[in-house]
């Protein structure tokens, strides 16, 4: 009798364990809340995603403005290849395969820097809004990042002279304010390399398509 | 000759009381952290913060509905390219020029062999005098995680929150933003949540390279060394990653087209 409340009582303190550890390790992995982000934090993360929601407003409206060009060609019997080539432009232009010409800021970089930092103002133009990017004349694509190679900075398997030329598509006036903000990437780099920066906004800017090939080689698309 | 067995070994009551006040002890210690932890995580709320909290959570409702609506018209849009009724012929390349613009640009989900990669804020308790932020995961983790992955070879990469459970993984794709929000990270448009999985599909010996990338040691290794940032990555055979949902226009820019 005394033996089973003694395996009784081992169980329930078990399962008592059990659950307390797994409650435990799950508030440890709890997703950050927003009741724990300042008023600040907040008031950030609204402005970010508000701007986000815009965008995405816009790219739904433009589908929607496809789907109704298709349909009108549907209707009235005409061939839609002309809409579906200028989609494959849009989407190549997109993603580095096609050159695109638009407005946005040009920042030149002299001096003793790194790959790192290459990398980092790159970052932190697609966070400002670039449509499209090159380093002098390499597009950067998702893929694209610059690497120390022998002795010298590579991207995209072309190395890069002592002062590099980084042309971004976008509002020029957007972009040049998010790299010069109090505390933004060009204060942080001007304070830890010794390179100097400058940028020129501009209303006529080319970025080349990339001379590299994306075809994925291990990745294949999900049928 | 019949061998008796030996009597049935039970606990006798001291042994089981030594376990049960083991037992309870344990109950006790961790009862204790969880009670902790939930009113860590209760902090003051003022009604200015509420109003703000109120307006963040309606504007992700807006994205996850946004993003929805644009998966659809975008599916929508593909079925027309499939079914015009011209040149076969031409139709044929066309396709065939927009699949593989759509799976070299990150528009189109794919699978095959890559590596996974964890990482979460530490659990350590953070030292008197030095920073919190120092104990989580930064925004320039993420990227450099991310640019190793590519300088190894990546062709394809998607970022997730909550450890994968967090919601839809974003696909990097050239536009893609990695900015910080407080303590959360924003990904594309997404708002993501520690701890991050980063899967990447790349060619044989991805994960080998991405260790021994300088991206990944420069930076980043050395802090989940100095600030135990929990972190664990493994190669798989075979992962699936989801397509790009969000804003592929250029709005500053045109694409130039050469004449016929």
């Amino acid at each position: 009798m005394s033996g089973r409340i003694a395996q009784l009582s081992l169980f329930l303190v078990a399962v008592v364990i059990g659950t307390l550890l797994v409650a435990q390790l799950r508030s440890q992995a709890r997703p950050i809340e927003l009741s724990n982000l300042s008023a600040q934090e907040l008031s950030a993360l609204i402005e970010t995603l508000s701007a986000r929601n815009v965008e995405l407003g816009d790219a739904l409206a433009d589908l929607r403005e496809q789907i109704r060009s298709y349909e009108l060609a549907e209707v009235q019997g005409q061939s839609t290849l002309d809409l579906t080539r200028t989609e494959l432009e849009r989407i190549e232009a997109f993603g580095g395969l096609r050159e695109v010409l638009g407005q946005g800021v040009v920042v030149t970089i002299e001096g003793s820097f790194d790959a790192t930092a290459i990398n980092d103002v790159i970052y932190e133009l697609r966070g400002a809004g670039a449509e499209a990017i090159a380093v002098d004349d390499v597009r950067i694509t998702a893929r694209s990042v610059a690497a120390q190679g022998a002795g010298v900075i590579e991207i995209d398997g072309v190395a890069l002279g002592s002062t590099v030329e980084i042309s971004a598509i976008g509002s020029p006036e957007g972009l040049q304010s998010a790299l010069q903000r109090p505390g933004g990437i060009l204060t942080v780099l001007e304070q830890s390399i010794n390179a100097q920066f400058s940028i020129a906004p501009t209303t006529r800017l080319s970025v080349p398509a990339t001379e590299r090939d994306l075809t994925p080689q291990a990745a294949r698309p999900v049928e | 000759m019949s061998r008796r067995l030996p009597p049935r070994r039970r606990l006798t009551r001291p042994q089981w009381a030594i376990s049960v006040a083991a037992g309870l002890a344990i109950i006790g210690f961790v009862g204790a952290a969880q009670w902790n932890s939930s009113l860590a995580t209760q902090p003051f709320i003022t009604s200015a913060q509420r109003v703000l909290i109120s307006e963040a959570e309606q504007l992700q409702r807006q994205q996850e509905t946004l993003r929805a609506e644009i998966e659809a018209a975008d599916a929508r849009v593909q079925t027309f390219q499939e079914a015009d009724a011209g040149s076969q012929a031409v139709l044929r390349q066309l396709n065939e020029d927009l699949l593989a613009a759509r799976l070299a640009t990150g528009l189109d989900p794919v699978r095959g062999p890559g590596v996974v990669v964890e990482i979460a804020d530490s659990q350590r308790a953070v030292p008197e005098g030095e920073s919190g932020t120092n104990y989580i995961v930064l925004v320039d983790d993420l990227r450099d995680l991310i640019t190793a992955l590519w300088g190894s070879g990546a062709e394809a990469i998607t970022v997730a929150g909550g450890g994968g459970a967090g919601g839809p993984a974003e696909r990097i794709v050239a536009t893609t933003s990695i900015d910080g929000a407080g303590p959360a990270i924003l990904i594309n448009s997404a708002r993501l949540s520690p701890p991050y999985r980063i899967e990447a599909i790349g060619p044989e010996g991805l994960h080998d390279r991405f260790l021994a990338h300088p991206s990944y040691l420069k930076r980043v290794a050395r802090r989940i060394e100095a600030y135990g940032l929990p972190f664990a990555s493994e190669p798989r055979d075979e992962i699936e990653l989801a397509a790009f949902i969000g804003n592929t226009r250029l709005r500053w820019g045109a694409p130039v087209v050469e004449p016929n």
